[in-house]
């Protein structure tokens, strides 16, 4: 694949995994750091996930949809209140709820993508690149 | 009805019509009056006859004198003039010789008698043998004096003449007034008789013609009272009198009274029938409370079903308002309401609780019915009431448990949705740190690497399993949502084909496609086909036994697609054929650990191919195992007629 965007770039950048499941999250971030991303920051209370969010700025959310007390959707809203107009900042969504009702409605409020547990892990990771370079070379564009 | 009516005469004049019998009544008097006239007019004609007779009489008597008196004076004019030669003295004779011949003919035409006319006969011969005397004397008396010895002899001899006249003419005389006093007599005699004829004659006619006037007004008036009798009967409605079945007027007025009587009482009898039949059924229905209200609402008739039904006997009711059926909650509006509408719309419904005899409530279906006469004026109401309790109650514990198996349904598909959920979360662990592990496994040994194959591998069967759970509970609460759309059957065999061939390789099997010769084009979702060919022919791969290979095939089957996956395989246990969809149970139990399966592969089949309008089914092909399943085919008007003539009935499962 040759790239616009060089490897090293996209593996320096912030990712938050917002999940309630630790397995998963240690899932997640085992793929992230195989991958060789570094800059990789974990959240499994869904109440503090707005907090990260916003204190850490990432580049890309890893969010589950299915979670207690404040969910994936509501989430989900709440970043594109904060977010400017004019941001693009990923979120994936995984979550277990594969019927076309959830996918439709997570797309519908925000997310970028959408990935049904249990996935591929590499499949999972060429996402979350994909969406990265996107991020990159929007943020080159408004330079 | 009749009396005894035997003399024909009177059963004759009976029948015949009333302008007959007037005319008869009128006419005989007239009758005997006529015939004592035309009486009269003989009498008359009998006494002018007589009365002519007398004329005659005196006539001849009148004539012969003056044959007499004619001829005397002749003769003592002859005389005269023999003794005195003087002409005037011939004068007599002249004149007698002038008028005797008319007056002889005039005799001769008024004789009738036999007697007079022979004595008539001999008159005429002596006035012959006269008139030739004097004729002689008469010339002798011209020739002179010398023939006066011969005068007086003729005149001697024709003396004689006239006295033998003389005596005939007395003879007639006396004849003549004989006969005319018979006449007389006779004219008497016929003058009384007839007069006394017409006196009789009138006398009965006037008196047989006040009898018949009589008797036959009397009659009439009679006749007509009996059937003024039997027309008050008929109003009252009691039995006719018995009437004479003459054929006149009167009569035939009396037989259809009577006629009209029967079709009355017929009448009267069918509508007792069918008022008693009304009764009996009324009576008879158990189940139904049928009574009746008046305009007011007051209970007028009460059947045994009411009875049972409320509790009241009918006198306990009759005469009382109807609202006391309804409980307080409603008896104050709902019974003016409900005959109100029934007066509006002709009808009212309700079904609700009333009220029995005893307090208890019964929930009732009523039915009111405004009753009105054939001038739309208001009769009263019928107010048929149904026991509903029992009916109530099973639709309630019928309702309640349907809700409640609804709600079962629900909470089952509920619990498989939110457990599939719940297992996939830590499948997504298993699998996710089992991927990472193959794909660094040059890390590890040799037996560590088994391990983590066989970690995958019952993983991936556990994932397997846990989406065929999904998707039978969202099909069975009806969650799926299915894309039916124009499938074209060549394209999906073919995707299919190439889907399914490294599995039916991976079998060692050979895979045969045979795709149908023309376009086939099936409505269903395209998704949901191809998963149930690809989990036929995964079967068949995986339990073929000794087969060498699999086929797919596809043809239209009437208003459907028919779509077979074959092998040449062992084939089912025909004993275990008819648990083939049922979930779980897998065939075979002893081969278990050897082969893969979830066991739930046919019974999602089968789900998906009911819930797109098809079927699915299995039949034992002379060899191997044949599943087949159908989709609706795409309804075009054009080849429906080309597809109909392929249809072949098919079962679910075929014999063998």
């Amino acid at each position: 694949m040759t790239s616009l965007v060089s490897a090293a770039e996209i593996l320096a950048r912030r990712i938050l995994v917002i999940d309630d499941e630790e397995p998963n999250v240690l899932l997640l971030a085992s793929v992230l750091e195989r991958e060789g991303y570094r800059d990789i920051h974990c959240v499994t209370d869904p109440k503090k996930a707005l907090d990260a969010y916003v204190s850490l700025a990432p580049d890309i959310v890893l969010l589950d949809l299915m979670m207690p007390e404040v969910d994936g959707f509501q989430l989900l809203e709440a970043f594109k209140r904060h977010d400017r107009a004019d941001e693009f900042r990923p979120v994936l969504v995984l979550t277990a709820d594969a019927t076309l009702q959830a996918r439709r409605r997570a797309l519908a409020v925000g997310a970028k993508d959408f990935v049904v547990k249990p996935f591929d892990v590499i499949e999972v990771a060429l996402r979350i690149s994909n969406l990265l370079e996107t991020r990159i070379l929007y943020q080159r564009l408004r330079a | 009805m009749a009396r005894g009516r035997a003399n024909p005469l009177n059963r004759f004049w009976a029948d015949r019509p009333l302008a007959l019998k007037g005319l008869v009544v009128v006419a005989l008097p007239l009758g005997i009056l006529i015939g004592a006239l035309v009486l009269l007019y003989f009498a008359s004609v009998a006494e002018s006859r007589a009365e002519d007779d007398v004329r005659r009489a005196f006539a001849i008597q009148r004539d012969t004198y003056q044959v007499h008196a004619l001829l005397a004076e002749a003769a003592a004019g002859a005389r005269g003039y023999a003794l005195t030669g003087q002409e005037r003295f011939l004068e007599p004779y002249r004149k007698a010789e002038a008028s005797l011949p008319q007056t002889m003919v005039r005799l001769d035409g008024e004789i009738r008698d036999p007697e007079v006319r022979q004595r008539f006969e001999r008159i005429r011969g002596l006035t012959t043998r006269k008139r030739e005397g004097l004729a002689r004397i008469v010339e002798l008396s011209q020739g002179g004096a010398s023939n006066s010895a011969l005068i007086g002899e003729a005149l001697s001899a024709n003396k004689v003449v006239l006295d033998a006249m003389r005596a005939e003419i007395d003879a007639i005389q006396q004849r003549e007034n004989v006969l005319l006093n018979q006449r007389r007599e006779r004219v008497e005699q016929v003058r009384d008789r007839y007069l006394m004829l017409t006196a009789i004659s009138a006398v009965v006619g006037l008196l047989g013609s006040l009898a018949a006037v009589y008797l036959f007004s009397t009659g009439i008036v009679r006749r007509v009272r009996t059937l003024e009798d039997n027309a008050e009967r008929l109003a009252e409605g009691e039995a006719l009198l018995p009437h004479a079945d003459d054929a006149d007027e009167i009569g035939r007025l009396a037989h259809r009274l009577a006629r009209a009587s029967a079709l009355l009482r017929g009448r009267e009898q069918a509508l007792r029938e069918s008022e008693e039949r009304f009764r009996l059924v009324i009576d008879g229905v158990r189940d139904y409370g049928i009574f009746t209200l008046d305009s007011d609402g007051v209970v007028t008739s009460w059947n045994p079903g009411a009875e049972r039904i409320k509790g009241w006997q009918a006198q306990e009711i009759l005469g009382h308002h109807f609202s006391r059926f309804y409980p307080d909650e409603t008896r104050g509006f709902l019974p003016t309401a409900m005959l109100d509408r029934a007066r509006q719309n002709g009808t009212a419904e309700d079904e609700g609780w009333r009220v029995r005899k005893d307090g208890s409530l019964f929930w009732a279906n009523v039915v009111i019915t405004a009753l009105r006469d054939e001038n739309g004026a208001l009769r009263g109401f019928a107010k048929i009431t149904r026991d509903m309790t029992e009916r109530r109650r099973s639709e309630e514990a019928l309702r309640v448990a349907r809700e409640e198996a609804i709600a079962a349904s629900l909470a089952k598909s509920e619990f498989l949705s939110r457990t599939s959920h719940e297992l996939r979360t830590p499948m997504s662990a298993i699998l996710g740190f089992g991927q990472l592990l193959e794909l660094d496994e040059e890390q590890f040994g040799e037996q560590h690497r088994a391990a983590i194959t066989q970690i995958m591998k019952a993983g991936r069967h556990l994932l397997s399993l846990i989406n065929d759970l999904l998707d039978i509970s969202s099909i069975e609460a009806g969650g799926t949502q299915l894309s039916i759309e124009p499938l074209d059957m060549g394209e999906v065999l073919g995707e299919v084909h190439g889907l399914a061939a490294p599995i039916v390789a991976s079998a060692g099997l050979k895979f045969e496609l045979d795709a149908p010769a023309k376009k086939l084009v099936a409505h269903a979702d395209r998704r949901r086909v191809i998963q149930v060919m690809l989990n036929l022919i995964a079967n068949a791969a995986k339990y073929h036994g000794s087969g060498t290979c699999v086929r797919l095939k596809c043809r239209s089957d009437g208003a459907a697609i028919r779509i077979e996956v074959e092998d040449d395989g062992d084939g089912v246990d025909p004993a275990a054929v008819s648990r083939l969809f049922t979930p779980f149970d897998r065939l075979g139990q002893q081969n278990r650990t050897r082969l893969e399966g979830t066991g739930l592969g046919l019974a999602l089949s089968q789900k998906l191919v009911e819930s797109m309008g098809g079927a699915i089914g299995y039949s034992a092909p002379a060899r191997g195992a044949r599943f087949w399943f159908t989709i609706p085919a795409f309804a075009k008007p054009r080849r429906a007629a080309e597809t109909a003539a392929e249809t072949a009935p098919h079962s679910i499962v075929d014999p063998a």
